[in-house]
């Protein structure tokens, strides 16, 4: 049946064409608000684990206020009658050490210190190993090739006994100065994945659509290129902060870092150092620190897992619902569960 | 009114000498126990020695269809129905009842698989070498004949036996791992290669080149092919067959000239005109608007009718079984008659101006 | 190839060279202090004070009055050579000292770090291939509870219950002291006995993050093309098992690997103080808690050099793991 070329019923099979429409300037504003905050930021919620760090952590955060605020009262030596346990008088909730110390009060008091010393230490570690990463990976030559042998030499002085050396001799008292010298050579393992990432990146097309604009490195690298790095950059932020915090208590207790007022680690080292792993009574000395410890460790992990799964979905082949994977470190990661 | 036949035959066979060798007797593959599906009941056989290409949009089915023919239909799918295969011998077995040895054993010995991006069809860990050998170990063939063997296909894919084989699968570029591939995939001699959009990933002239080496090879080692693909046109220079699946469904399955010069379903036409043409003139060319429904979303009825300009209530509510519009062509619409007469292929214009204008003497 | 290592070992020594200068750097950073308050002890007790300097010297392997740059060349002579000085509160050579100590950080460093490896990668398999069921919610929780809790409170406590408690494990050292210090069967016994504890507590959390580590990556390769394509190969699960899917989900793990051991060498300061185990990380605290300078940076050099090498033979073995590796330098400059 042969159609005839003159058919007025010719059918017009191409159907409706909708109109293309301007996109305005608040329209794609208001786009990459949804794509780029607050729909990752309804997928981390969405995970349980996202939710309870991030509670565990303002939970901290409002201890620290409590603090600086002088809500509670501050430690002192025989303000209360000594290693009274926790939970017996209401007005010492957790109990005192064996000089009377009010254990509330020192866990309390040395939140402020504790978050001061972790954000510049993890900020320090991400920011130094951003730039340093970033333009080893984007450059290329002779600067990655600098770069990263600068950061493998780095890498190869091992962090705690360096932080000892440099807390023995320059003796820092100021929590962000001592952050710092904690996390003195974190960045290099950072540094060096976040270039092996760059590496990929600077592959796009859009990258190189902005070098033949001529549009100047530090532009290309802030804006097409670290984007793509901040999930990546995130969680390694917080592992970051997880790990000066450990060092950190570590080192108080070992009564290697200097102090004027106690701490958690002050405290573990002088409950332990006064036996009070091996009394009841003064069991709930050592346990409280601890517990604190812990608390906002678990509060860090937690918050790195959760943001590590909305950023890295490792979903198995199947259609139906995610899988419950927790991707851990994740490729080429710096690990750090030394503590 | 031309008869409105109802053809269930999986195969018109007008000269009586059919010789299937694997048959899809309704397949289906759901997920969620039942509730969403992504191929429906979908019923294909494919002769000995021929080549059926079957085209389809992204998210059509195509891929489940390839799939369901080695039983590799990924978890949680459930595939149900026959998967028939016929052996040179004469013996028939299904697919899906065989146990998990007797089917490792039936994969690549008698019906192989080439997917879409080969590059990541290697293990990034091994030699081009390793993934030839270790699969001729896995089968219990004899390993220096079949690296032979390997060798051979190797060269009749252009290929430098040697240096492929002892390279990486990231050394060597996108086109020398497709044509790497499909020697793996041939190195058991297998009857039946199924070969899901194996050209996607490249360029148009290595896309062509592959189609020619395909049809090669095909002559040469006597081999059923089942080509899926997006692209009619790519496909349409090799296939003896072809099939259109919308919707997870087929929609019409032809022999080559038949679907192209005379298909009676107006998607396929739809098709065929928006396929960039020589023939035809730029502003005759059209894409197809609207999408095909997601797998939770399939309409009643016929699922194109929501983008079919000639829909009508029985569209809508009757889901059409194949009509027979011809020798070995089967459509399923129930409107393929007008369909023909009232959708215009853009070629034909071209044709038909040129042969009514013969008397003229045409120009 | 052969220039490779060629390169990697240039690269060791002049690692080794600039730690060691490092070191002397930081030697003069330290504030006099201990020398000072043992110099004016010296003369107090009527020794001279040109042999005041000599002893002085002596301990540090320089010579304070002269110019920095001989002062360099006395120190880097004195390193090759083998000398690092003596130390003040133990009265021996520093190399005396650490050359005992080392061996018990080796060994607790490199089995902790080589079963925190096979239990993780162990476990995460084992995870990824029963991914979701209870098994795995299980570990995956214990690995994060246990993530949070660092090693030392670990150890702590594990003493508390194993040594203290029970009395099952000794609560110090690292042998004990009635046991005849040479290769016998009670000597081998008594160093397992006492390092186990350490060991443990210096495995448990890295394993669990480990673990996750390895899950997640398993998975991701299990969802990779090759894998299935494998499967529709006819190979066998065994084979697709070992060489796709834990070949694969490994290989990233590696370069952690060097990381975690640099952490993990420098942890030992905390770990063998909780044990009273002489080793490194013992005598550098103990090299500090009495201001022993000599002892200190000379702990601080050999740790650094232990690092040095280990980073080193694992790099060597990475190349031959992973095909992809061409040195891992960029050649484009942007």
């Amino acid at each position: 049946m042969k159609p005839t070329e003159t058919d007025s019923t010719a059918v017009d099979w191409r159907g409706d064409s909708t109109s293309s429409s301007d996109v305005t300037r608040r329209e794609r504003l208001k786009e990459s608000y949804e794509t780029r905050v607050r729909t990752p930021a309804l997928v981390a919620w969405s995970d349980w684990r996202t939710r309870f760090g991030l509670l565990i952590i303002a939970g901290y955060i409002l201890m620290a206020l409590v603090a600086v605020l002088g809500l509670w009262r501050e430690p002192s030596t025989s303000q209360a009658p000594r290693l009274l346990g926790p939970f017996v008088d209401m007005s010492y909730p957790l109990g005192t050490t064996q000089s009377g110390v009010d254990l509330m009060a020192l866990i309390i008091h040395s939140t402020p210190t504790f978050l001061i010393l972790i954000t510049a230490g993890a900020v320090w570690a991400t920011l130094i190993a951003v730039i340093i990463g970033t333009v080893a990976g984007y450059k290329g030559g002779s600067v990655d090739r600098g770069l990263m042998s600068f950061s493998d030499l780095v890498m190869a002085i091992p962090g705690l006994p360096l932080v000892i050396i440099l807390a023995v001799t320059l003796n820092p008292e100021n929590p962000v100065v001592l952050g710092v010298i904690i996390n003195i050579s974190y960045w290099a393992g950072l540094g060096r994945s976040l270039r092996s990432q760059v590496l990929t990146i600077r592959e796009n097309n859009y990258v190189e659509a902005s070098r033949t604009m001529g549009i100047s490195t530090p532009r290309i690298i802030l804006k097409d290129i670290i984007p793509n790095l901040m999930p990546y950059i995130t969680v390694n932020f917080v592992f970051a902060a997880r790990y000066v915090m450990f060092a950190s208590v570590g080192l108080y207790f070992l009564g290697v870092l200097p102090y004027s007022t106690q701490n958690w680690g002050v405290t573990l080292n002088f409950a332990y150092s006064n036996g009070a792993l091996f009394s009841w009574q003064a069991a709930h000395w050592i346990l409280a620190p601890m517990i604190a410890i812990m608390g906002l460790s678990l509060g860090l992990i937690l918050l790195g897992q959760g943001l590590d799964r909305v950023f890295n979905p490792r979903v198995r082949t199947r259609m139906a619902g995610e899988s419950k994977s927790t991707a851990g470190e994740g490729d080429d990661d710096t690990v750090t569960e030394v503590f | 009114m031309a008869s409105h036949t109802t053809a269930d035959e999986r195969y018109d066979d007008p000269t009586g000498e059919s010789d299937p060798i694997i048959e899809l007797n309704n397949a289906k593959v759901t997920y969620d126990g039942g509730e969403t599906f992504v191929l429906d009941d979908v019923s294909l056989s494919v002769e000995r020695n021929e080549v059926v290409g079957v085209v389809g949009e992204s998210g059509s089915g195509k891929s489940m269809l390839a799939s369901a023919m080695l039983d590799a239909i990924p978890d949680p799918g459930q595939l149900s129905g026959e998967v028939l295969y016929h052996r040179p011998d004469g013996t028939t077995v299904d697919v899906l009842e065989l146990s998990d040895e007797e089917l490792r054993q039936f994969r690549w010995e008698e019906v192989a698989m080439v997917f879409q991006g080969a590059m990541s069809s290697f293990n990034p860990t091994m030699k081009i070498g390793g993934h030839f050998e270790e699969t001729l170990k896995a089968h219990d063939a004899r390993v220096s004949e079949g690296m032979e063997f390997a060798r051979e296909l190797l060269s009749d894919l252009y290929l430098d036996p040697e240096r492929v084989l002892d390279s990486y699968p990231h050394e060597l570029s996108g086109g020398m791992t497709q044509r790497a591939l499909i020697a793996l995939s041939l190195v058991l001699e297998p009857d039946v290669l199924v070969m899901d959009e194996p050209t996607a990933a490249l360029d148009l002239l290595m896309q062509r080149s592959i189609l020619t080496l395909l049809e090669e090879l095909q002559q040469k080692y006597d081999l059923t092919m089942v080509f899926i693909t997006h692209d009619l046109p790519l496909v349409a220079a090799l296939a003896d067959r072809m099939a259109v699946m919308y919707a997870f469904d087929l929609i019409e399955v032809a022999p080559r000239d038949q679907l192209i010069g005379n298909s009676g379903h107006p998607y396929t036409r739809a098709l065929l005109n928006s396929t960039p043409n020589l023939d035809a003139p730029l502003e005759e060319m059209r894409p197809i608007e609207g999408q095909s429904p997601a797998p939770v979303n399939v309409p009643d009825g016929c699922s194109y009718a929501p983008r079919c300009p000639l829909a009508t209530d029985e569209c809508r509510e009757v889901d059409p079984e194949f009509y027979k519009t011809g020798d070995d062509h089967r459509t399923a619409c129930h409107r393929w008659e007008e369909a023909r007469e009232r959708i215009t292929l853009n070629f034909e214009t071209a044709e038909d101006g040129a042969a009514s204008g013969g008397s003229e003497g045409g120009t | 190839m052969v220039n490779y290592y060629v390169r990697r070992t240039a690269r060791v020594l002049v690692t080794i060279f600039l730690v060691a200068s490092l070191t002397f750097g930081l030697v003069r950073l330290l504030p006099g202090g201990p020398f000072t308050l043992l110099r004016a002890q010296l003369l107090r007790q009527g020794v001279p004070a040109d042999e005041v300097d000599a002893r002085i010297a002596n301990l540090q392997n320089i010579r304070p009055d002269e110019p920095l740059w001989m002062q360099y060349i006395d120190y880097m002579t004195a390193l090759v050579q083998g000398n690092l000085g003596e130390s003040i509160s133990l009265g021996e050579p520093v190399v005396s000292v650490l050359a005992k100590a080392a061996p018990w950080t080796v060994f607790v460093v490199l089995v902790s770090t080589i079963l925190v490896f096979v239990v993780g990668i162990f476990l995460g398999s084992l995870q990824a291939y029963w991914e979701g069921s209870r098994f795995d919610q299980l570990v995956t929780g214990v690995s994060i509870s246990m993530m949070s809790l660092p090693f030392y409170v670990v150890a702590v406590l594990l003493l508390y219950v194993f040594a203290y408690q029970f009395g099952w494990l000794p609560t110090a050292g690292t042998i004990s002291n009635s046991v005849d210090r040479s290769l016998s069967v009670p000597f081998v016994v008594s160093a397992l006995k006492h390092s186990i504890l350490p060991i443990v507590s210096y495995t448990l959390g890295a394993a669990g993050g480990q673990a996750l580590a390895m899950r997640g990556n398993s998975i991701q390769v299990l969802g990779n093309d090759y894998v299935q394509v494998a499967r529709l190969r006819g190979l066998s699960d065994r084979r697709i098992a070992t060489r796709y899917v834990a070949r694969n989900a490994i290989l990233p793990l590696y370069t952690g690997f060097l990381l975690l051991l640099g952490f993990r060498l420098g942890g030992t300061v905390i770990l063998e103080q909780i044990f009273s185990y002489t080793g490194l990380g013992y005598y550098m605290i103990t090299a500090l808690n009495a201001n022993d300078y000599p002892l200190m940076m000379g702990t601080f050099l050999v740790i650094t050099v232990a690092l040095v090498i280990g980073v080193y033979i694992a790099d060597l073995t990475y190349s031959r793991i992973d095909p992809r590796i061409s040195a891992g330098e960029s050649d484009e400059a942007y």
